[in-house]
């Protein structure tokens, strides 16, 4: 089942990425063109080196591309200014990291809250979105905990709650069940499955694991930075 | 720009990692508290001397008349008329402050024994008067120091009294020019011998009675000093301002404070002041560069942290900006238990003072610029000194914050993330 109606989440033109590098350049992206409707649930796959975390750092406004053009939801962010990525950023963009990423000072439910909080949303309601989300996702009662306190499995389920709790409109995902068992990273995965399906956000997620790859509706692979295959993939996606 | 939220992260950052905190805040403690505790020695000591310089001389404040100081010569002395307009105006101001003021008749002359002649200073003093005011009849090796009803008498150095041949009960002769200009002699019988350390004192300082001396000198009732002893050398600006004052459009008479009227004393305290601001400015450049390298180390040992931010949302300014607000919290923390523990310190361990006597134990090493410091050193606390101290931190403690900042607000975000991982 697709949740995509057909507007473009994504898209990129010709987007080469060159890291000047005595003697030879480094090109970890060259060339790439997509389009990614809203609503898709998108894995990219490729050996490591491959250029997975680049296409999604650029996809992100966390890196600028050397040549070429992005759009998120119509946006152009190759050219738009630090200030203004960073808003975009903020409020449409949600970023989960494969080493989870959570900030050792916060709590689980500050962490998860931090974008609300940067958004200007009142107490009160950053803890009745961030309550909700954890009990859907299986986190409650861990609201106090540091990110010390808690399991892998557990940090990358707020470090999820985090980028979907301000309903940003794309969801980018690096590696994120790299470090989980088949079991964290399945359950992970249906919990993604299910605010995709739910929620309508798009997930582009980066993977090395076939498992993962299978339960993408649409699943690019990435080699020497080119795109080289692209397939869709129909199935039905697992419930939560 | 969010501030609020920025400097809340912050505070959380540094309160939260108590650990980290305490050893980025560990060398600005200890810098702050070590500068107190200097300090106030440094103060104490001062205190010391300029109390011992003034009390040998002519006190926190000196009352002369105005081309005394200049000239030295007994022609510019105080006479009876004005000395008592002084009187009053001391009388007027004294309160609290002023501790004790002594009248003071100087003249140059030369002390002759059977054995030798040797240039002296001559001090016509109020014997009960001087006993509160000067700590010199306590510096006495043999005899006593003068008392109200001596007439004939005079109190001496020891080196004078060696190189003269005089003992107690010696009879010598002084010869000075008086009043009138012709060279008058005195014949005087040593009643006591001092010894106080500094050499121009034991080498060349008589005191005898100052009713003695004004016949000696045929200046009756007249003074060449009206020295004022108050309870803190902190206070003479404020006495001398007041003095100056009530006697404004007296031209016979000129108020003077310590540093004007002792320039030697003056020379050596700055000296020393300059020696204490090198010293300090050593320190401060210690702190400073010991609190950049630990912001520093923790700003680079947290740039996938400082990444993560600025993916979920914050620009570069405002990660520097959660970074300077570390070093901003982690200053004023720092700097209120390092003034704590400066205080703490040297007031359980030092507040009866610190004894420096082991290292110099001659007591002429402690004499300078005509006063002595005593080598227990009780420090004293100014509150300005203090909030100089706390406030120089608080600047180092800002400044060094604003590099690691810069850094932070310029992270590459792709390269941080990647970054230990």
């Amino acid at each position: 089942m697709s949740t995509s109606n057909g507007t473009l989440a994504v898209r990129t033109k010709d987007v080469w990425k060159i890291y000047p590098q005595e003697p030879n350049p480094v090109k970890a992206v060259r060339g790439v063109s997509l389009e990614i409707e809203s609503g898709d649930f998108v894995a990219m796959a490729g050996p490591s080196g491959s250029g997975k975390t680049t296409v999604l750092n650029l996809l992100g406004g966390l890196t600028r591309p050397t040549e070429g053009s992005i759009w998120i939801g119509g946006d152009e962010i190759t050219s738009m200014p630090d200030k203004a990525l960073a808003r975009l950023r903020l409020e449409r963009i949600g970023f989960v990291f494969q080493a989870y990423n959570l900030l050792p000072v916060l709590s689980a439910m500050e962490n998860a809250e931090f974008t609300l909080l940067l958004r200007g949303v009142p107490a009160s309601e950053r803890h009745e979105r961030v309550r909700a989300l954890f009990d859907e996702m299986g986190l409650e009662g861990l609201e106090d905990r540091f990110p010390g306190k808690l399991s892998g499995g557990q940090q990358q389920r707020v470090a999820v709650a985090r980028a979907v709790v301000g309903e940003p409109a794309l969801v980018l995902a690096d590696e994120p069940t790299a470090n989980l068992d088949s079991v964290a990273s399945s359950a992970l995965l249906d919990i993604m499955e299910r605010l995709n399906r739910e929620h309508g956000t798009t997930f582009v997620f980066s993977t090395h694991d076939p498992r993962v790859m299978a339960r993408a509706r649409r699943l690019i692979t990435l080699v020497d930075g080119e795109i080289s295959t692209d397939v869709r993939q129909n199935h039905e996606t697992s419930g939560a | 720009m969010r501030f609020r939220i920025l400097f809340k992260l912050a505070a959380r950052s540094v309160g939260r990692n108590a650990r980290r905190s305490a050893l980025t805040a560990a060398a600005m403690v200890l810098g702050l508290a070590l500068l107190i505790f200097s300090r106030s020695l440094a103060e104490g000591a001062h205190e010391q001397w300029v109390t011992s310089a003034v009390r040998m001389g002519s006190g926190h404040v000196a009352i002369q008349e105005p081309s005394y100081l200049v000239s030295g010569k007994l022609e510019h002395r105080i006479g009876a008329k004005a000395y008592q307009r002084a009187l009053d105006a001391v009388a007027a101001v004294a309160g609290d402050r002023v501790v004790a003021h002594a009248p003071r008749l100087t003249v140059t002359g030369l002390a002759s024994s059977a054995s030798s002649a040797l240039p002296v200073r001559v001090e016509g003093v109020d014997p009960d008067g001087e006993r509160i005011f000067s700590d010199l009849d306590e510096k006495v090796v043999d005899g006593r120091y003068l008392q109200p009803d001596d007439r004939l008498h005079a109190y001496i150095g020891v080196e004078l009294a060696r190189r003269l041949g005089l003992r107690v009960g010696s009879r010598f002769v002084l010869t000075a020019q008086s009043a009138s200009g012709d060279v008058e002699g005195q014949l005087v019988r040593v009643a006591g011998i001092f010894k106080t350390a500094i050499p121009e004192m034991d080498e060349g300082l008589i005191h005898i009675p100052i009713e003695t001396a004004r016949e000696w000198l045929g200046t009756p009732g007249a003074i060449t000093t009206h020295a004022v002893l108050l309870e803190s050398s902190r206070d003479t600006d404020g006495v001398v301002e007041e003095l100056q004052d009530r006697l404004a459009g007296d031209s016979d008479l000129r108020v003077l404070g310590w540093r004007e009227a002792s320039p030697e004393l003056d020379s050596a305290l700055r000296m020393d002041d300059y020696g204490d601001y090198v010293f300090h400015s050593i320190l401060f450049a210690i702190v400073a560069l010991a609190i950049m390298n630990a912001v520093m180390m923790s700003v680079l040992g947290r740039r996938r942290e400082f990444g993560v931010l600025q993916a979920l949302g914050l620009t570069g300014a405002e990660t520097g900006w959660v970074v300077f607000g570390e070093g901003l919290f982690l200053t004023v923390a720092s700097g209120a238990v390092g003034m704590a523990l400066g205080f703490l310190f040297t007031w359980v361990f030092f507040r009866d003072g610190l004894d420096f006597s082991g290292i110099a134990e001659s007591e002429s090493a402690w004499a300078s610029a005509g006063g002595i410091v005593d080598p227990v050193i009780v420090p004293i606390f100014h509150s300005s000194q203090v909030l100089l101290s706390l406030y120089f931190t608080l600047i180092i403690g800002t400044l060094a914050s604003i590099y690691p900042a810069m850094r932070a607000s310029k992270l590459d975000v792709a390269e941080a993330m990647k970054f230990d991982q």
